[in-house]
């Protein structure tokens, strides 16, 4: 019976192998990466001294889109470490990012820049793929936060933010942005409005600094397939009546003429607000603010949703739906399978962004050549001018750990990121080794961003200037790629349907043509609550909501109008009006 | 005597220990983390500083005024599936076991297996378009015999089968091969002396082929009851819509909802607590009954 | 055996095989499909075009596939966490199994310990606690970390058990009064014996291993050590709309590449589809193998 003996020796052998092993090789693991880590930082330094000159120095084709007239030098060897400093960080990532050749996340031309031009190595904790709101950066964010592990400088949302600042666990910016933010930087910050700032204020104190995105890119319009209303003898949309007339003739005309009555008047989503085909537009041309905080009539934060326009809109979504102009299964399809109905030519009209030509128009045009989409703005139900509702731009944050040695180190990052991409001192070659050239989206791989609002509108006036005047020696890289790709498509050198699908967005009849009449009519309207969720949101709000869908889809789908009114009833007793009372604290506290 | 017992039995022990340890160390050492169902739990303040709430969470579930529609509709919708998830692989399994046929025998187990691996956002999409009134094929189908068309999806009489059937549909090719496994280790020899009592296949399949499963019946059904309050968070989340709350909303729905939504984890881990508590008191009264009664542990 | 064809008999089997044939179609389809769309021109699956034969062929979307170093990264990670995962759970499993299935007049404790397992399928402590302890030992950011907390799959354990029980109990009567031990016992007797069983829990160890995603998304600490399906959970994920920031319009053009994730998705079942039928032969052989007959 030695067996059995030597059985168990070779198993004890086994799991005393597993677990050396087990710490080895995440010894092992630390090791090698702390040493890929020195090893990207001496070559990031060795290929920068071949690398370009400064670009303060290199001024050359200052063209950029502000008229701030300070000129600062955010960038000047005065804001180097010397000697190089060590900050860390984490990074939430998304299957869209693509590496250069020979680069990484840890190691590309951003970290390359920021060691070179400000001393700064950026190391990692943890980088995660999965940026979807409670997807997995999130989740593993919140580990981060709850097993206390966090890095110096923390890219947080507004929940996180304001879980952080609660426990005490984030540094005091408001002196170093004052004194570290370069002018153009604050400039951007506030280009969208105050509440960028004030959403990251708590009690008079900055605790963060908004990653800025555009409001405005996000404002409904209508799309409509004008070879359609062409077809059909029709005339684009003024009124609301005119929209409607549109939609009918779209679903009993046969517009696509293959004598089947298998076409829609308007796209819709189950989900009703967000995504393709959302419900947002159609609501705004009836005064109607779904899922949005507004100011009533006497200056209060009123629930967008409950306000009696919204059930003259839903009656009339009841009727299109009725005649058939909606899907009837629009219930059970989200934005992706609207699209794909879109795609496959069912679809006539539908109230959506001014990104819809890239995805899933473009599709549409793939399918079928001869489809052709055109923006419209929305067109009012009375005579009032239609106001559309903009979210609040601002989704992360950067906040510093309390203690971190260098919390300026941040406000330096982000002034050499607004400068390189739209500063007076950067340069085309510049913009193209950092932000977009070369097939790549190189600015992804920053982990501190501020962007500006009007970036996307200036563009489209940049370039469409540019093709009136044949002059593109203003434009920046990123404008001249879209001119190049418009300018193709509209002389007819190039067939590509994603070139149609940037002159739908930025051409001449691009749908910022909308955007801009919307601004410059100063038209939209922004909610009037941007904090972190209230204590009775926090309770009730996922339940009100879930109740809000289901009544308005019924509604849609044929229940009597009328139980709109006692939806308001409910929403209101069930904690809504608690919920109205502490977002008017919150207005007049801010 | 009793140290020669003992040491008898200190293979059986060793046997145990690096299991035991390993589970010791990551099953219960987060067991802790339950304590986030009596807090009012702030992930930075962590588990130790966060603010002890006692019962509130439990009473802010059942306080929902949702609360029992959703109770209801998720131990109806998990009961269904348990039940039919426990026949359909047995018959499968029986059926498959009076194939003579290798090749076609392999081939239906292989195929029967291959819905597993597609995740329930792939199959969502898919179950649309052939659930669809207008075009889609079931209803093509049922319109051959003069059924008018259904709205599966977007119909509360149907929601709740459409989501036991497609489960069922789903997962069956896993228990299936159990009980093949099961099936093979019946012994040729009470087939042969059933043969010659003059048993049918009917009959063999009554007295030789069910009893042999008997065991390991017993004991699917007792685990699946470890799920009576789980109507599977993916499949109900991709299919249901705002028309099928009434009937579709279910706990997982509803945790998700305040998990992530609102960020409230201690209600969220206060549902997994109440969750596991029934499962385990299920599971147990079954393994008492099993055992008081057919004198059988089942584990 | 002598089978009788009987005409009832014929009509059940004629009945059995359509049924089944059915069964198997039933089942297959939706993989057909998505084998379809990967091999149709994106345009056309946006459409929803494909139904089960791919429209405007191309080869295209494996293209981009194989073009994607992530992919092919993480299939190393994958088959490094079933290389270790697989023979770790194996092991556990029979060495729980093989105490767990004595009755409780030889082993008393043999109940405690079972309800110490199952005890675990019900209650756990959620994520937070779970990466606090792999943080404190030290395998975070490893593929231990994906090995060692589900070291022992418990319903693997307790399927184990039963047939252990099941087995004829004068083999074990007759190994020891050979002299034979508990260590011998298992491996000369029951392990043989267990093929059909050993051969099923592997395919599932092998199976969840393969198809679970979410702890290495939440316990490695870069993209380039996310085994397969964390990596496939990355891309096939519906983006949210809503959220898309202006400075990322240029991927809303990838957003909706369905033929990609549905070449990326096959590829990913593919391997598991493969070693199915392999190990099916080991179902088919039942206790005929050896024992009594011995």
């Amino acid at each position: 019976m030695h067996k059995p003996f030597k059985w168990t020796a070779i198993v004890l052998m086994t799991f005393i192998f597993v677990f050396v092993s087990a710490c080895s090789s995440s010894n092992d693991n630390k090791n090698t990466s702390n040493s890929s880590g020195n090893n990207a930082s001496s070559n990031s330094s060795s290929s920068n001294s071949s690398g370009t000159d400064n670009s303060s120095t290199g001024n050359s084709g200052g063209n950029t889109s502000t008229d701030s007239s300070n000129t600062s030098e955010p960038a000047g060897e005065a804001d180097k470490y010397d000697p190089p400093i060590d900050v860390t960080s984490v990074r939430i990532i998304n299957d869209t990012y693509k590496f250069m050749e020979g680069q990484t996340i840890d190691n590309n031309m951003w970290t390359q820049l920021l060691e070179e031009k400000l001393g700064i190595k950026i190391k990692y904790d943890w980088v995660v793929s999965g940026d979807q709101p409670g997807g997995q950066g999130e989740q593993k964010m919140n580990v981060s936060i709850a097993s206390g592990d966090l890095p110096d400088f923390i890219p947080v949302n507004a929940k996180q933010l304001k879980q952080l600042q609660e426990a005490d666990e984030l540094e005091d910016l408001t002196a170093i942005y004052d004194k570290y933010a370069s002018p153009f930087l604050k400039e951007i910050l506030n280009q969208d409005g105050p509440a960028s700032l004030n959403s990251a204020t708590f009690g008079g104190k900055l605790m963060a600094i908004p990653n800025t995105g555009s409001s405005m890119d996000g404002a409904a319009m209508i799309w409509i397939r004008k070879d359609w209303l062409d077809k059909l003898g029709l005339q684009p949309p003024k009124t609301m009546a005119d929209v409607l007339a549109i939609s009918q003739a779209f679903t009993t005309k046969d517009p696509d003429g293959n004598g089947k009555p298998d076409t829609y008047g308007i796209a819709l989503n189950k989900d009703l607000y967000g995504g393709f085909a959302d419900i947002t537009g159609f609501m705004n041309s009836y005064h109607a603010y779904p899922g949005t905080w507004i100011k009533d009539a006497s200056g209060n934060i009123v629930y967008g949703s409950i306000q009696p326009e919204m059930k003259t809109a839903l009656a009339e979504m009841q009727k299109m739906y009725k005649n058939g102009e909606i899907d009837k299964e629009f219930g059970v399809k989200d934005g992706g399978k609207e699209a794909e109905l879109t795609a496959s030519g069912k679809i006539g009209m539908q109230f959506g962004q001014m990104w819809n030509p890239l995805w899933p128009l473009v599709d549409s045009k793939k399918n079928d050549p001869n489809a052709q989409w055109q923006s419209y703005p929305l067109a009012s139900a009375d005579d009032q001018p239609v106001t559309p509702q903009v979210g609040f731009a601002t989704g992360q944050y950067f906040a510093v750990k309390k203690g971190a040695a260098h919390p300026e180190a941040l406000l330096k990052m982000i002034n050499l990121f607004v400068e390189t991409g739209w500063g007076q001192t950067t340069t085309p070659e510049n913009y193209a080794k950092y932000f977009t050239g070369d097939g790549f989206e190189k600015f992804k791989m920053m982990p501190f961003q501020a962007w500006p609002a009007r970036k996307n509108l200036d563009i489209h006036l940049h370039v469409t200037a540019a093709l009136d005047s044949g002059d593109t020696s203003g434009l920046n890289p990123e404008e001249k790629d879209n001119h190049d790709k418009i300018k193709s498509w509209m002389d007819g050198s190039s067939k590509e349907p994603l070139n149609w699908a940037y002159e739908r967005v930025f051409g001449k009849e691009g749908s910022f043509v909308v955007i801009n009449q919307y601004v410059s009519g100063n038209q939209l309207k922004l909610t009037e609550f941007y904090g972190a969720p209230t204590p009775a949101m926090v309770e009730k709000e996922s339940n009100l909501k879930k109740r809000e869908l289901e009544t308005f889809t019924k509604i849609i789908m044929g229940d009597s109008v009328d139980t709109f009114d006692k939806f308001v009833e409910e929403w209101k007793k069930l904690g809504g009006d608690q919920i109205t009372q502490e977002v008017n604290d919150w207005a007049k506290n801010k | 005597m009793f140290l020669k017992k003992w040491s008898g039995q200190l293979p059986l022990h060793l046997m145990i220990l690096p299991g035991l340890v390993l589970i010791l160390i990551y099953s219960y050492g987060p067991m802790f983390g339950l304590l986030i169902a009596f807090e009012k739990y702030v992930p930075a303040k962590g588990i130790m500083g966060s603010k002890w709430v006692g019962l509130d969470n439990f009473r802010y579930v059942l306080e929902m005024p949702e609360s029992t529609q959703i109770i209801w509709n998720t131990i109806l919708i998990a009961m269904m599936k348990i039940v039919a998830g426990l026949i359909a692989p047995i018959i499968t399994a029986l059926l498959l076991n009076e194939v003579r046929k290798e090749v076609f025998k392999r081939g239906i187990q292989t195929v029967v297996y291959l819905p597993h691996f597609l995740s329930w956002i792939i199959l969502g999409g898919i179950l649309i378009d052939i659930l669809s009134p207008t075009n889609g094929i079931v209803n093509q189908v049922l319109g051959w015999f003069g059924i008018k068309a259904i709205y599966f999806l977007g119909d509360n009489h149907w929601f709740r089968y459409v989501l036991v059937i497609t489960d069922v549909w789903k997962e069956f090719g896993f228990n299936t091969i159990v009980y093949l496994a099961a099936l093979t280790s019946i012994s040729p020899t009470l087939y042969e002396a059933a043969i010659v009592d003059g048993a049918g296949r009917w009959k063999q399949t009554l007295h030789v082929t069910l009893p042999g499963m008997t065991s390991i019946i017993v004991l699917l059904v007792t685990l699946s009851l470890g799920n009576v309050l789980n109507a599977g968070f993916d499949q109900v989340f991709n299919l249901y819509s705002p028309q099928v709350y009434e009937t579709g909303d279910v706990i997982d729905t509803f945790v998700y909802r305040i998990g992530l939504v609102d960020a409230q984890y201690g209600v969220a881990t206060a549902v997994g607590v109440f969750r596991s508590v029934v499962s385990l008191f299920s599971i147990s009264l079954s393994y008492y009954l099993a055992y008081r009664f057919a004198n059988y542990r089942i584990f | 055996m002598l089978e009788h064809y009987t005409v009832s008999r014929r009509v059940f089997l004629t009945f059995n095989y359509v049924f089944l044939t059915c069964l198997g179609i039933i089942c297959i389809l939706p993989i057909i499909h998505v084998l379809a769309v990967s091999f149709s021109s994106s345009a056309a699956a946006q459409a929803g075009y494909v139904k089960l034969w791919p429209v405007q062929f191309t080869l295209s979307s494996y293209d981009y596939v194989m073009h994607k170093p992530a992919f092919f990264k993480s299939i190393l990670v994958t088959l490094k966490r079933v290389g270790l995962g697989i023979p770790t759970n194996m092991l556990l499993t029979v060495l729980i199994a093989y105490p767990l299935s004595k009755e409780a007049k030889k082993f008393p404790m043999r109940t405690f310990y079972a309800w110490v397992f199952v005890v675990t399928i019900l209650f756990s402590g959620g994520l937070i606690p779970l990466y606090m302890t792999i943080k404190e030992t030290h395998i975070l950011d490893t593929v231990w970390a994906m090995v060692l907390p589900g070291a022992v799959p418990v319903f693997n354990v307790i399927l184990l058990l039963n047939f252990f029980r099941g087995l004829p109990k004068e083999l074990e009567e007759a190994a020891f009064i050979d002299g034979a031990g508990h260590w011998t016992t298992l491996w000369r007797i029951f392990l043989p014996l267990s093929l059909p069983a050993l051969a099923t829990i592997t395919l599932f160890a092998t199976v969840n291993h393969w198809n679970s995603w979410f702890d290495g998304l939440i316990f490695m600490n870069s993209p380039d050590h996310y085994p397969l399906q964390s990596y496939l959970q990355t891309v096939v994920i519906n983006r949210d709309l809503t959220l898309m920031s202006s400075a990322d319009m240029k991927s809303l053009t990838e957003v909706n590449d369905r033929t990609a994730k549905a070449a990326q998705i096959f590829l990913g079942a593919l391997p598991i589809l493969l070693v199915y039928p392999f190990l099916q032969r080991f179902f088919m052989k039942g206790i005929v193998l050896g024992s009594v007959k011995e």
